[in-house]
């Protein structure tokens, strides 16, 4: 993937990415929802 | 060196930066805008100037160097800083450190744990612990800054050293955190900006990302063969399984930095500077996508920079800089593929995230000495979990002048102790020193945070009792069995004429893969063996924190 040779490096740039993206939808949201109770 | 143009980007910098401070300076009225700015801090202002104060010069040029050494494992630190250091430790550990911290009315991280369990040994141990030992931290930030100096301007690393060491000295003295977090945030901003564009040119530099990582594995017989001994096998492949380099990687370097994140004072202490726990939930975004590319970026690119300079120099990165010195590797790159104007600004980033990280570390240990320790062994004979919760209205002014004085005592022993230690320390020591600070934190301080936050029944004398441990066998771990330090430090040897006390795995395995488990059992038992704390107590340290995080 990306030319990177070994997979488990693969891995871990896709669990980088994929942990940005949770960072993203779960802030997005829980600010949501604590804005709805206010 | 183009001076018009450095003098420019120099007073450009410089008049942001002294108007920012200037601008949190003149906000910052009472004492608890000084210690925790005020419990009103804008979220992506926390989240950027989080950012800056974990990303700081060891990450960028320290493990930097490492990552263009070891190849592209460090990806797995990536993960662990994005999902452990800002994923975890906003939504979760964040959400309740900052209502903890407003019930029981603390403001610095010593006095929370020493008021959460009601234990004035923990607040004076843990403000001991991070006097003594944060030098150790601090003085390798000012050394990254410098390094990145030494190679801009070519001038001799002590003279860099030196003109960091002012420009910190000034901006630290002016102290607070509301000063501070601003600068940080515009810090983060620029840091951004530039590893972006150092990403995109350092892959333009060899032809593209795929064709980059291709060309980049083809080149793997060039690793030096003392590398290869150690376990390596190429920089776009994983060091082998169990060999040295394995070890180092992954429980010095990922695990160190990767969990003892979640257990470092200056950033802990961050998460009580928003007012509501949405704030944390807005933060953790703009701290996701930062450390994404920030992180991503700086580990990517020291791995190809090896390829750019064997196309260009016929060497690989570490023998194209002076000594060998992994810590000039990043810095070296950039000079030779960014133009200049990128290179002064990003030297002028690397020396203001120098400042902000140094700023936050000196303030931490300013007051650890002054409140933590001055100030709660003065007043013996007051109750544990003194004072009572301050509302974030009436701001807490318990601040006796004498320890003020004190803190800033703290603050001048503490930064000459870090300029001291930055001119002693070996070439190369970054990333090592870093791991160290890290893991020793992890070691005697994680297990106790999160039992504060999620363990009612935590006891106080358990929590000592960890904290201690944590810090003996980690430490006892680098100076006897850990190869990198006890060979340097020379005490095993001193002792029993040998370097370390036990063979391989022990001299690689990082101490905090013991040190850690054993404060953790140490915490567990200890806290089923003892009387928990009363009822009333947990109740006011638990107030409204269910609530809070099931919005």
């Amino acid at each position: 993937m990306l030319g990177m040779e070994d997979g488990l490096i693969g891995l871990a740039w896709l669990l980088s990415l994929g942990s940005a993206l949770v960072c993203i939808i779960y802030g997005a949201i829980k600010w949501n929802n604590s804005g709805d109770k206010e | 060196m183009n001076l018009p143009l450095l003098t420019v980007i120099l007073l450009i910098y410089l008049g942001i930066i002294t108007h920012l401070v200037y601008l949190g300076y003149r906000r910052t009225s009472t004492d608890e805008d000084f210690m925790l700015a005020g419990r009103d801090i804008h979220p992506g202002i926390m989240a950027l100037s989080y950012g800056a104060t974990f990303i700081s010069t060891s990450a960028i040029i320290g493990f930097g160097g490492v990552a263009a050494q070891f190849g592209l494992s460090l990806m797995w630190l990536t993960f662990l800083n994005i999902f452990v250091g800002v994923f975890l430790a906003f939504a979760f550990l964040g959400v309740r450190i900052r209502r903890m911290s407003l019930n029981l009315g603390s403001d610095t991280f010593s006095s929370f744990l020493g008021q959460r369990y009601q234990n004035k040994r923990l607040t004076v141990f843990s403000g001991l612990m991070i006097f003594i030992f944060m030098p150790a931290y601090t003085s390798i930030i000012l050394i990254g800054g410098a390094r990145f100096i030494q190679q801009v301007l070519n001038i001799n690393f002590d003279i860099a050293l030196f003109i960091l060491a002012v420009i910190v000295g000034f901006y630290v003295i002016t102290g607070g955190l509301k000063a501070v977090m601003y600068s940080d945030a515009f810090s983060a901003l620029v840091i951004f900006t530039g590893m972006l564009f150092l990403l995109i040119g350092a892959y333009r530099s060899v032809g593209g990302v795929i064709s980059g990582h291709r060309q980049l594995a083809r080149i793997s017989d060039l690793v030096p063969a003392e590398l290869m001994e150690m376990g390596h096998q190429g920089w776009t492949s994983m060091p082998a399984f169990g060999s040295s380099l394995w070890w180092t990687v992954f429980s010095t370097i990922v695990l160190g930095v990767g969990i003892g994140v979640l257990a470092q004072p200056q950033l802990s202490m961050r998460f009580m500077t928003v007012r509501e726990t949405k704030s944390l939930y807005q933060a953790v975004i703009v701290g996701g996508v930062f450390i994404f590319v920030v992180i991503g970026s700086v580990y990517m690119v020291g791995p190809i920079s090896n390829l750019y300079f064997v196309q260009q120099e016929g060497a690989i990165a570490q023998q194209v800089v002076s000594d060998g010195n992994p810590d000039l590797i990043i810095p070296t790159f950039i000079s030779r593929i960014m133009p200049t104007w990128f290179l002064y600004l990003f030297m002028l980033t690397m020396i203001s995230a120098a400042i902000s990280t140094v700023s936050s570390l000196i303030h931490v240990q300013g007051t650890a000495f002054g409140r933590d320790i001055y100030l709660s062994l003065l007043r013996r004979d007051a109750k544990d979990d003194q004072p009572q919760p301050a509302s974030p209205e009436q701001g807490s002014t318990d601040f006796p002048a004498g320890a003020a004085f004190v803190s800033r005592v703290g603050v001048l022993i503490g930064l000459g102790a870090a300029v001291l230690l930055a001119y002693v320390l070996p070439g190369g020591v970054i990333a090592r020193a870093t791991a160290f600070w890290f893991g020793i934190c992890a070691a005697g301080f994680l297990p106790l945070l999160l039992g504060a936050l999620y363990w009612k029944k935590a006891s106080g004398r358990a929590a000592l009792w960890s904290a201690v441990s944590g810090y003996v066998v980690s430490i006892g771990g680098y100076l006897f069995l850990h190869a990198a330090e006890a060979s340097e430090i020379g005490l095993a040897a001193a002792l029993v004429g040998r370097e370390t006390l036990l063979e391989f795995p022990w001299t690689v395995i990082d101490p905090l893969v013991y040190a850690l488990p054993v404060s953790f059992l140490v915490f567990v038992i200890g806290s089923l063996l003892d009387e928990g704390p009363g009822e009333e107590h947990t109740a006011r340290c638990f107030a409204g924190i269910r609530e809070e995080q099931q919005n």
